[in-house]
């Protein structure tokens, strides 16, 4: 089986504000966080969209600040020692027309569409593209500190 | 700024990976990038093997690594999303906690001489009819070479040159060594007997020679000619090296068991090559195929490492069955097929080998004990 990695040129993806997009790359940034967002949800969709906290830039300094709820976490640019690229998994759709009953490759997963009257092959094979190549990041490494007073939560 | 969770961040959790670029690599994805090239990397393996990342022309091994702290892909909200959000708000995609690692890896091409052993093509044409179903199922072809084989396609190729592997018509068959040899003889026979020169030798009057004379088909005798040279404008330039290798090889081909004295070999050898190249017959060709008995390095035998099993564990166990103790420079061309460079390959001794020192120098020995 091959699964090919697509390197994409500069595509027409929307653009991160300035105080990030200087960082390393213009559409994606890294942030690194010791530990993991826990969000409490029934669902995992419920969090979709949700706001987690609100990110702050000193250009002056260089230094980042990260609120969630009532924690403030501190955070600086890094290096990366080995630059990462950034890997967004896609499905390609084939559009081969099928006509009788061609059989597919036994590789391939096969989904048959209607579309307009003609059916159409959607397989399952499995791409990445890379998306961004990221050599720097924005580490939070200092504990967080509690803040009162200041939350992030919207009213 | 706003930082949100993407609108669609539960249904792409697991969608992003972050990929580790060793410098070569990173490059290579650079320079495409800037030139707006098309770059394709491939990821190839089967179900439960390791994957390899695969380039144009180089391979590497892909290991998961878990991270201690988590890694947030974050970028603007995509067009498509219709949440109100503010302007400078920037959304998370995924949490990642795992990095995939790329090392350097040797090309894993021996499965191809496995699978194709026992139906070596030997000149005779006598395969049609004969059990045709069996013949096919057990075909292999360049293509199924192509999207199977841990290799990147530059490496296949010149694994297919190295493993004397034909393509007849797409199929893959392996040359049996006895009819290699001896289209090689027919080769050194008709560059003298058309006069040609082994510099440029025209591939049209030589392969129209063998196929005349000797039956060899045009399309087996051009393959084999650019396994020992190069081919351009239709003319032949011979690798003599790797000919005379070869012709080497042949001879010391039949004393597996019997050892050979290295004059008789050379002797041999320069016979066979002819006058012409008699001045390349050199013991060192031969490296990695033979062992000089221990007590009078005078008597060689054929022992090949391409014979030899690739898994490390189990190549160093044969070693040490074979012999107690090596030298590095006795070793080290059995380890070449299976190190990417010297510093693996010191690395595989270290690992699989206990170093002693004494008069002699250094001696390698078996870290653990093997019966027999």
């Amino acid at each position: 089986m091959i699964i090919p990695i697509n390197v994409a040129s500069s595509s027409s993806n929307p653009k991160l504000p300035p105080g990030l997009a200087k960082i390393s790359h213009d559409e994606v940034v890294l942030i690194e966080l010791q530990g993991a967002l826990e969000v409490e949800s029934d669902h995992p969709s419920e969090r979709d969209g949700k706001l987690v906290g609100k990110l702050k830039v000193d250009e002056a300094t260089n230094k980042f600040t990260l609120l969630v709820g009532h924690h403030l976490l501190e955070g600086k640019i890094s290096n990366i020692a080995k630059p990462l690229a950034v890997l967004l998994r896609s499905r390609t759709v084939s559009n081969v027309i099928l006509s009788g009953t061609e059989g597919a490759g036994q590789d391939d997963d096969v989904e048959i569409l209607v579309h307009n009257d003609q059916e159409v092959l959607l397989t399952n094979d499995v791409e990445w593209d890379m998306i961004a190549l990221v050599k720097r990041k924005i580490v939070f490494s200092k504990r967080p500190m509690p803040v009162v007073n200041l939350t992030a939560r919207t009213t | 700024m706003d930082l949100c969770f993407s609108p669609s961040s539960s249904a792409e959790a697991g969608a992003y990976k972050l990929l580790e670029l060793p410098p070569d690599l990173c490059k290579l994805i650079e320079k495409a990038i800037d030139t707006s090239a098309p770059l394709r990397l491939k990821i190839k393996g089967k179900s439960g093997e390791d994957a390899v990342l695969c380039t144009a022309n180089k391979t590497f091994a892909v290991r998961s690594v878990t991270l201690s702290n988590s890694i947030l892909v974050v970028t603007p909200p995509s067009d498509a999303s219709c949440m109100n959000f503010t302007d400078d708000t920037v959304v998370i995609r995924d949490q990642v906690t795992e990095i995939l690692e790329l090392t350097p890896a040797v090309p894993k091409l021996h499965i191809l001489s496995a699978l194709l052993r026992g139906k070596e093509y030997d000149g005779n044409q006598d395969d049609d009819g004969v059990d045709a179903e069996t013949m096919d199922a057990t075909k292999i072809t360049y293509n199924d070479a192509l999207h199977t084989i841990q290799a990147s396609d530059m490496e296949l190729d010149d694994g297919l040159k190295n493993r004397h592997i034909l393509n007849i018509n797409g199929e893959l068959r392996l040359i049996a060594p006895a009819y290699l040899d001896h289209l090689l003889e027919l080769f050194l026979n008709g560059l003298v007997a058309l006069s040609l020169s082994h510099e440029s030798a025209s591939v049209e009057a030589l392969s129209s020679s063998l196929a005349d004379d000797h039956e060899v088909p045009r399309s087996i005798s051009t393959q084999v000619m650019s396994w020992f040279g190069e081919i351009e404008d239709g003319k032949w330039k011979m690798d003599v090296s790797a000919l005379t290798k070869e012709v080497g090889l042949g001879i010391l081909r039949h004393h597996v068991y019997q050892p050979i004295s290295q004059d008789e070999l050379t002797a041999k050898w320069k016979t066979s090559v002819g006058d012409a190249f008699a001045s390349k017959v050199n013991i060192e060709l031969l490296l990695g195929n033979y062992l000089a008995s221990i007590n009078d390095s005078e008597s060689l035998t054929y022992f090949p490492a391409s014979a030899l099993p690739v898994d490390p564990v189990r190549r160093f166990a044969d070693l040490f069955l074979t012999r107690s103790r090596w030298k590095v420079k006795d070793i080290a061309p059995f380890l070449a097929d299976i190190a990417v460079d010297s510093k693996e390959r010191d690395k595989l001794l270290l690992k699989f080998a206990r170093a002693t020192t004494d008069a002699d120098g250094v001696w390698y020995t078996a870290r653990t004990q093997y019966s027999g």
